[in-house]
């Protein structure tokens, strides 16, 4: 079965059991927002499927591969790419350090950086998701917070994952910064991956989402397609 | 507009600032002093600098990853007394004696990252355990007593000039060069600012921290062990109290060249003009007969001066 499946996973931290036995599946080609209250689980649930934490129980497959209790860095190898709430981008660091972090190209031997093919294709594949930056050199930190946002979507996308995860991408962000990254996660959408999005932006869920779950308390509330529901029913489910 | 232009470039400035410090500092002790920019001095500050040099640039390292590295003074004094035990009591050859002690300064530096990595205690803890540890070795292996009478062949060829160069300035330069490579223009050294940077960030994506703080380390001890051959060849002796408090001589040395305190940006461009700074202040004040103590206290202000700059620096 192909798509990313979910089986009764749970997650605890000490005697506070975050995560309930949860169980759901996500197609390519298809936006699943999250949302829920603060605490409900949601940032828990997608580092979970970033490798970031191990589940307590249960079994995460990508495409029948089993990915429950391999690390981060295999689960980026595998083809899932996460952008983190606060961004995870080393800020003292240029745009082309952040968008080939952890996977550098180097020459041949002795681990020698091949600066001159990163920034090659950095500058590529920025234009290729019309993510607009002056200078590659700027260390990240002085970008402003949409631009720091489009590279941390950028690293995500640029190796082309098949399942993308987003905690909340547009929570800091002004508003003609949030229309685009709305814009990257159609693009995405719209290249066959698998897009799971976290917001407590109602207006942006509903926006680019196909399929909406609510979440409270670690448990599952409702599963819905977007067109079968409402805003006003799922602030119901949320707050009810 | 100037202010945007050299934000972008903060390596570049804080090495400015530096060089303009060094000037500044040149330019009072040789109106001072007729001496000060003598060759004789000038090669005094050079071989004197070598040894915080190099321990400054392994120190570098560990805070370019997001640690700090206090053994460094002790593991130098522990390489230094080994190699002259080596030599003059056991008789060994200069070829095993030395590769031997910088080995076990690596090996030292080694143990200091794994302890690091397996406790995620903070690395000033667990080196400030490594000083103890390395210092006591030193004095164990001399029984308390400085070891005197290296084999005559090892001080001159330690006491020789090669291409018009003293041998400490020599393996300074190589030092310089080989870290420099290492920092910049390799995988380890991004992962290295990678690291102290953003620590999540790097777990996250797929740097392996835990082999890169070992790196680190063990470059830092590498650095320290040869330091410590160096002071045994211009003291001509394995000296076990050899260089007590150097190592916060080489973090100010990192921090006045515009390092990071907490980890992420750091150039040995930077040490090195931090390390002058700090040489010819020390070497300048000697010259115009200034007390140790004094001495002592212009370090520490200069060091408190650093990292009041460090902490503005990382605002920015
Ligand atoms: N690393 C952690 N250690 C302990 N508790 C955690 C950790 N991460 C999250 N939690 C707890 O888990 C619960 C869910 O957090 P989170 O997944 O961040 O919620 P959400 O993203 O939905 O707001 C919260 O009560 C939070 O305090
Ligand atoms: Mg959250």
């Amino acid at each position: 079965m192909s798509g990313l499946r979910l089986e009764n996973i749970t997650k605890s931290f000490g005697a506070i059991q975050v995560l309930q036995p949860m169980t759901l599946a996500f197609k390519a080609g298809q936006v699943t927002a999250i949302v829920g209250d603060n605490g409900a689980g949601k940032s828990t649930l997608l580092k979970v499927m970033a490798g970031i934490h191990k589940p307590n129980a249960g079994a995460i497959y990508l495409d029948d591969k089993l990915l429950t209790n391999l690390s981060a860095a295999d689960h980026r190898a595998c083809g899932v790419e996460m952008v983190y709430q606060d961004l995870a981008l080393a800020k003292q660091q240029n745009v082309v350090a952040n968008l080939f972090l952890g996977r550098e190209q180097t020459r041949t031997c002795f681990g020698f950086l091949n600066r001159t093919a990163m920034a090659e294709r950095a500058k590529n594949e920025l234009n290729r998701l019309g993510i607009s930056i002056a200078d590659l050199n700027t260390p990240v930190g002085m970008l402003s917070g949409g631009q720091q946002q489009a590279v941390a979507i950028a690293r995500a996308a640029l190796f082309e994952p098949k399942v993308l995860l987003f905690d909340e991408p547009t929570a800091a962000l002004a508003a003609r910064e949030v229309g685009q990254v709305l814009d990257l996660i159609r693009q995405q959408k719209e290249q066959g991956r698998i897009v799971i999005l976290v917001s407590h932006r109602l207006n942006d869920v509903f926006a680019v989402a196909d399929r909406i779950v609510v979440m409270k308390q670690g448990r599952l509330i409702s599963d819905t397609p977007t067109a079968a529901t409402s805003m006003s029913k799922v602030v119901e489910n949320i707050v009810g | 507009m100037f202010a945007r232009l050299f934000t972008q470039n903060q390596n570049r400035l804080y090495i400015a600032q530096c060089l303009l410090f060094l000037a500044a500092l040149g330019a009072f002790f040789s109106l001072a002093s007729p001496y000060f920019l003598s060759l004789g001095n000038v090669n005094n500050v050079l071989t004197a600098g070598a040894v915080i040099g190099l321990m400054a640039i392994g120190a570098t390292f560990v805070i370019a990853s997001g640690g700090i590295d206090l053994s460094s003074a002790g593991v130098m004094a522990f390489c230094g007394t080994l190699c002259a035990f080596c030599l003059q009591k056991g008789g060994w050859s200069p070829w095993l004696a030395l590769p031997f002690s910088i080995g076990l300064g690596g090996l030292c530096g080694f143990l200091t990252g794994f302890l690091v990595n397996i406790t995620e205690a903070p690395s000033f803890i667990v080196s400030l355990g490594m000083m103890s540890v390395a210092r006591a070795a030193a004095y164990i292996v001399s029984k308390g007593m400085p070891i005197y009478g290296l084999p005559d062949n090892v001080i001159s060829a330690g006491q020789g000039q090669m291409l018009g160069l003293q041998v400490p300035v020599l393996l300074l330069i190589v030092g310089i060069v080989l870290a420099w490579i290492l920092l910049t223009q390799t995988q380890f050294g991004l992962h290295t600012l990678i690291l102290g940077d953003n620590a999540f960030a790097a777990q996250a994506m797929g740097v392996p921290a835990g082999r890169v703080r070992l790196k680190t380390f063990t470059l830092a001890g590498i650095y320290s062990g040869v330091a410590g051959i160096i002071f045994m060849l211009r003291t001509n002796s394995g000296d076990p109290t050899a260089g007590q408090g150097y190592e916060l001589i080489a973090i100010t040395a990192v921090i006045l060249g515009g390092a990071n305190l907490f980890g992420g940006r750091a150039t040995i461009i930077g040490t090195v003009l931090g390390v002058l700074c700090l040489g010819v202040l020390q070497n300048g004040l000697n010259l115009l007969a200034v007390s140790t103590y004094y001495q002592t206290l212009f370090v520490g202000l200069v060091l408190i001066a650093a990292a009041f700059l460090s902490r503005v620096r990382s605002q920015r």
